[in-house]
This record gives C-alpha cells, structure tokens and sequence, in this order.
C-alpha cells in the first residue's frame, strides 16, 4: 500500500487522464442567460460513429442562426445555442436535453443522430412541454409508435424510402430474386418489411434474410451465403459505418457486379466511404445538394451559401438541420408568443416550400411530408468532388409513399 | 457450409493476430493492455496513408513500424510506470490511451468510414471447388498464418524469447542472471504492437477503416484470449480460430445471436475451465 499524501507520478497521470475524460464526457457550453435571447439546444453527435454527420448538422444550425440574428432575430430576440454532443447514445442525448432545458432556458430542442436517441429525446421533450424539432432520424417510431404533441420530423422515414425504393425497382426488378442482409434492430425491420411488401407483392422472391447485429465488422459469412443464392437484387438494410463495410466487402465477394445493389438510405458522408463501390448502388435520401441546387432558387442559396462557408457541400441531414431552424422561426412568429401550444398549432398543417418544392406538416402525426429521391450511386473516379455521389433515378411524392391514417401506430397527446 | 467454414477460419485467424500481441504482453508483463485496439487502428490508419500514395507494399511496412515505434514510445514515457500497478490502475490508463488515441484519429481524419481498394492483382475472387472466396482474403488469411509462425519462432527460438520466457516464470530471478528483462519486456510490447499494426494495414481493405475501429476488434480479441488462457501462446491461436468458426456457424443458423455466442463461449469455458484452454491452472510469480 502507498500510504504517502503526495501523489506518485504515476497518480498524477492517472488523475490528470480521468480529468481529461470528465471534460471530454462532460462538455458543456455555459451560457449566461441574458434578456431578449431565446436559447435553442443543438443536440448532435461530436463524438461516436456519426460525428460527421453531427459536424454537419453543426454547422448547418450555425449558419442558420447566424443569418437569422443579422436579420434581426426571431421576435426581435436574438437566438443563442447550447450545444451538447450526444454521442449517439440515448442517455446522453436525453442528459444534454435536460440541461439545455432546465439550466440554460432553452425553448427548442433540435438535432439528432439516430431514432434511438430522437425517440428518448421526444419522450423528454413531452415531459417538459419543450418543442423538438428531431433532424436526423429515419426509423418509423419517431412519428409512429413513439409520436408525440412536442415533436416534428421533417426528414423521410423508413417508411418513406423503402417504399419509394421497392417502386422504383420493380419495373427491372420485380420478378427476380432477392437477398436481404439486414440489421437486426426497428429501423432494419422495418425496411425489410415495406421493400418485401411492395416487391412480393409483384412476384419478387425473397431467398433468404440474414440478420446481422448492429456494428457488426465482418459480413463475410453472409455474403458467402448471397453469394451462393446468386440473387438478382442484393437489398443491404444497414446504416452508416455498417452499410459503408458491407457494401464494400460485398464488392470484393464480386456481388456489385453480379446483383443489383440496394441500400435504403445515403448520406454524402456514407457514400463518400463506399467510394468506387458505390457504382450502380440504388438508395435514397431526402435531398441531394446536387439535384435541389439545380431546381429550387432557394436550395442553390442554401448550397452555395454552405459550401462558400465550409468549403463542402451539405448532407442531407445538414439541409434537413438549416431547414427545422427556420421552419422553427417562422412557427413562432406565426403564433406570436412563445407557447408551444400556440406554436404547435401554427405548424400543424402548414404549407410551406423552403428547398425542396411544396412540403406540409401533417397534423396528425408531426411528419414533415416532402419528396424522396431514389438515387443511383456514381463511382468516385466520375464524381466532380467526392461529394457528387448519385445521379436521380425517380422523385417520388411524400405522401404517395408515408404511412397512412389507418395504419398508423401514432396516438399522439391533446398538450 | 464448406464456405462458411472457411470464412470463419479467416475471420478467426484476424482474431489471432490480434490476440497474439495481447497475450504475450499479459504473458511477460502481467499487463492488461486496453490500448492494444487503439494500435490496430494506428496501424489502418498509417496504411490508408501510405497505401493512397506509395501502395499497399509500402503500407504494410509502414505500418508495423510506426506502430511499433509509438508503442516503444507509450511504453517508455507512461506505461512503465504501472508495471508494478495493480491491474485497475492499468486497465484506467491503458483505456485511457485508447480513447485518446480514437478521438485524436477523429479529429484528424474526420469520423467517415474509410478504405482503399485492394491492389488490382489482388482483386476478384479464386474458385475453390466449393466456394468462390475473395483472393485478398485468402492472401490475407495465409500472411496471418506466416506472422503467427514467425512469432512464435522469435518467442521459442531466440535468444530473446528464452529472456522472454523466463521473465514469465521469474523477472527477478532473470535480471538477477544479468538477463535485460527490461529491454526484452520493451522489444515484446513493440512487437505485439507492430503485429496490431500490421493486420491493422493489411485488413483495412476488407473491414474499411474509422476512428472506432479498434475497439470493435479489441472486445473479441480480449474474449480469444480469455478463452484460450491469459498468457498462452497457442491458447490464442486455438481462442481466435474457436470464435471465428462460432460466429461464422452461428450467422448459419441463427444469425441474431452471432454477436453473443462468444461470450457463451467464454462463460463456458469459463465455468469448465477457469483458467482458460490451454492456461495454466496456477500462474507462478516471482
């Protein structure tokens, strides 16, 4: 036993490295709350397998709130940000809420890196009557199952792409076979049941659906398993990290050429991982910096504003984060008072158009209804920057492909 | 299933190159290395480099070094100071370092999942009869089975691994002999880094690469060794080979569950034999 007060050096490390992890698991943006400012709190992933798409979202809401304080604020108050980093971990995420809401007085909470947190978050910001404007979350839940009366979504749903996906397809594709390798958890499921629904129902044959835990490395026993199926269409129901290995391993067991490559939802980042591989790969996402730059006058602004300041396109979820902090705005001055329910009643069913052509809020569930691209991959040696990785196969409409009334889980609160 | 067979003997053979560095680290320094993941992802990430300009050949010699060359580093400046530490104290400063380590990737490198494509030569896939396997694969798996071998004959056939090896049995009783247990503690710590390094590089193009990698390969390499026996040589080599085929007949069968089967695995052989496969039931100190 060392029964000496002072420290060895070997203490000293150790508490300086504990330190230094207290700051990193810790970091907090301390905000002196003065008068005529309204706090939002950006709760996205710095840390963690998203922290680039949280980077992004990040930056997105920066400039967003920058524009809005020169043009004088929302309400003649000015916005101030509370930032957490919420690693993609639903108790963190639900920790940072709490603290942006009850110590620094924020009245929105945004942002977002997957549905587990979006959901915890959701079920947080009903408690506390707090308006969430969720960003980047694609599974059902946040607007099904797990709806609530202080939530909106604007960005597309599981629901969404693997319909609109499964349509585009079957024209080529229909009667073929197919394999899945999905991810074993809501937001895989759920896909795999909406793709199979449509292509089934056509005559495509499901050969076989291995799932695959979440974070899982190795796929290779799997692909030795599609590849001996020999299907026609290769569904891979993964996201992020996990899509960019198997989209690749599957590439090296021969399988891009050999079967067509399905992948319900890209981003810029993920699509910048598969690189070359990526080639003929067909996906969706919400918005394409590329596409809506080139349609909408006020997407081109959004994007060439974006990539003046950060020198990148912006991802999807990013467009998705710029759009919620204005859309945010504009629902407050609606309603002329900071009362959510005021609020909530000035966005359920407004009509809007902002970077993507007509989109509305629904009422009944707080969906944002917006277009969903289907996209086909281009390999990264014909990209202008590693960025531009698609070309649009179809555009389909938000509410041919959403969840309907009468199949919804969502029972959402009167307050 | 001949196929699956084999995948899980190519997945197992990753786990024992990486298991390899762990145990005989713990074997000779009684150390429990959490930062032995971050010297993986080193190791991919200094590949990616110099693969991107100088190709895969030059990254596969990059790599083990700089890895290497960094462990000697940690070693000397931190590590050494928590030799004689209880194993608490150890596991806080080496999961230190490893945190350390993956943020500082993320900072540089960004968190994008990343890859460089296997050499053209290397590229496509060979006909086995039974299967079609991916020939980087199968080139891989056969560099891992030479790096094992080459290990194994540097710890049973040289100078060194004899100092080695009897600073296992008895540190005290060897530097007392004149032997320079402390050099030889280094020259293993490097080298079971390097080997991290190495299959870091090499493994790059089939896994991709990002910040969190190492720690997705260090939870299964910690179960390997476990499995095998804290400090066996080939307790490792026959851990690493048991879980690649478990996981690769478990995605077979019941896919959901390939994840778990391992630490089944481990808490029955846990039950069964406490002190792993191959292990020494009582480890002698001195």
């Amino acid at each position: 036993m060392n029964s000496s007060l002072k420290p060895t050096r070997g203490q000293f490390i150790v508490g300086g490295l504990a330190a230094s992890a207290a700051v990193k698991f810790a970091s907090i943006n301390v905000i002196a709350a003065p008068t005529k400012t309204l706090v939002v709190g950006l709760n996205v992933p710095q840390t963690g397998p998203y922290s680039d798409q949280g980077a992004d979202q990040l930056r997105a809401y920066r400039m967003a709130i920058l524009e809005i304080n020169a043009k004088g604020g929302v309400m003649g108050m000015q916005i101030e940000e509370s930032v957490g980093d919420d690693q993609t971990k639903a108790p963190v995420a639900v920790e940072n809420a709490r603290r942006m809401i009850e110590r620094d007085g924020a009245v929105m909470i945004t942002g977002g890196s997957s549905t587990g947190t979006a959901v915890a978050v959701s079920g947080l910001c009903q408690e506390k009557k707090t308006i969430f404007m969720a960003t980047l979350t694609h599974g059902d839940e946040t607007t099904d199952a797990n709806c609530h009366y202080h939530t909106f979504r604007r960005y597309n749903n599981a629901h969404m792409s693997a319909q609109a996906m499964a349509r585009t397809m079957l024209s080529k594709y229909g009667t073929g076979k197919w394999f899945y390798i999905t991810a074993d958890y809501n937001w895989g499921h759920s896909n795999f049941d909406n793709i199979t629904a449509v292509v089934e129902a056509k005559g495509a044959k499901t050969v076989a659906n291995v799932l695959t835990p979440l974070t899982t490395t190795d796929f290779s026993s799997a692909l030795s398993q599609a590849q001996a199926a020999k299907p026609d269409v290769l569904c891979i129901i993964q996201f992020g990290k996990d899509m960019v290995a198997c989209v690749n391993q599957a590439a090296s067991f021969g399988l891009t050429k050999s079967a067509k490559i399905l992948v319900p939802l890209s981003d810029e980042y993920m699509a910048k991982g598969v690189g070359d591989n990526f080639d003929n790969v067909v996906t969706t996402a919400p918005f394409y910096w590329k596409y809506h730059a080139g349609k909408y006058p006020e997407a081109k602004r959004f994007v060439d504003d974006f990539t003046a300041k950060y020198g990148v396109p912006p991802s999807n979820g990013a467009e998705c984060a710029y759009t919620n902090m204005y859309q945010w705005k504009a629902g407050l001055e609606r309603s002329g008072s900071l009362d959510p329910a005021a609020f909530i009643a000035k966005m359920e069913g407004y009509h809007f158009t902002a970077t993507k052509g007509p989109e509305y809020w629904r009422t009944w569930d707080h969906q944002g209804i917006n277009t969903v691209l289907v996209l086909e991959g281009v390999p990264a040696a014909e990209r202008e920057n590693a960025f531009a990785y698609a070309k649009v196969l179809e555009v389909h409409d938000g509410e041919s492909v959403a969840i309907t009334q009468a199949t919804t889980k969502c029972k959402i609160e009167n307050s | 299933m001949p196929g699956q067979l084999l995948d899980g003997f190519i997945r197992g053979l990753v786990y024992v190159a990486i298991a390899l560095g762990l145990t005989i680290v713990f074997g000779m320094l009684r150390l429990v290395n959490f930062a032995h993941g971050a010297f993986y992802a080193i190791g991919a990430y200094v590949g990616l480099i110099v693969a991107e300009r100088y190709g895969l050949a030059a990254a596969l010699l990059a790599a083990p070094l700089a890895v290497a060359l960094f462990a000697v580093v940690f070693d000397r400046v931190l590590l050494r100071f928590f030799y004689e530490r209880d194993g608490t104290a150890q596991i806080l400063v080496t999961f230190g370092v490893a945190i350390v380590v993956e943020e500082s990737l993320r900072l540089i490198f960004g968190g994008t999942t990343r890859s460089f494509p296997v050499p053209d030569a290397l590229s496509g896939s060979l006909n086995l009869g039974f299967t079609q396997y991916p020939t980087y694969r199968l080139c891989f798996a056969a560099g891992i089975v030479v790096i094992v071998l080459l290990v194994w004959l540097f710890i049973e056939r040289t100078n060194y691994g004899l100092i080695v090896r009897a600073g296992i049995r008895d540190r005290t009783m060897v530097q007392l002999l004149g032997g320079n247990v402390q050099l030889a503690s280094t020259i293993v710590f490097a080298l079971g880094a390097g080997v991290a390094g190495l299959v870091g590089a090499a493994a790059s193009p089939i896994y991709s690469v990002d910040p969190s990698t190492g720690f997705s390969f260090l939870v299964p390499a910690f179960v390997v060794v476990v499995i095998g026996g804290l400090g066996s040589f080939w307790g490792a080599v026959l851990g690493g080979l048991l879980v690649g085929e478990l996981q690769s007949l478990t995605t077979l069968i019941l896919p959901a569950a390939s994840d778990v089967v391992i630490y089944v695995a481990m808490a029955l052989v846990l039950l069964v034999r406490p002190s792993g496969l191959l292990g020494e039931s009582e480890v002698i100190r001195g």
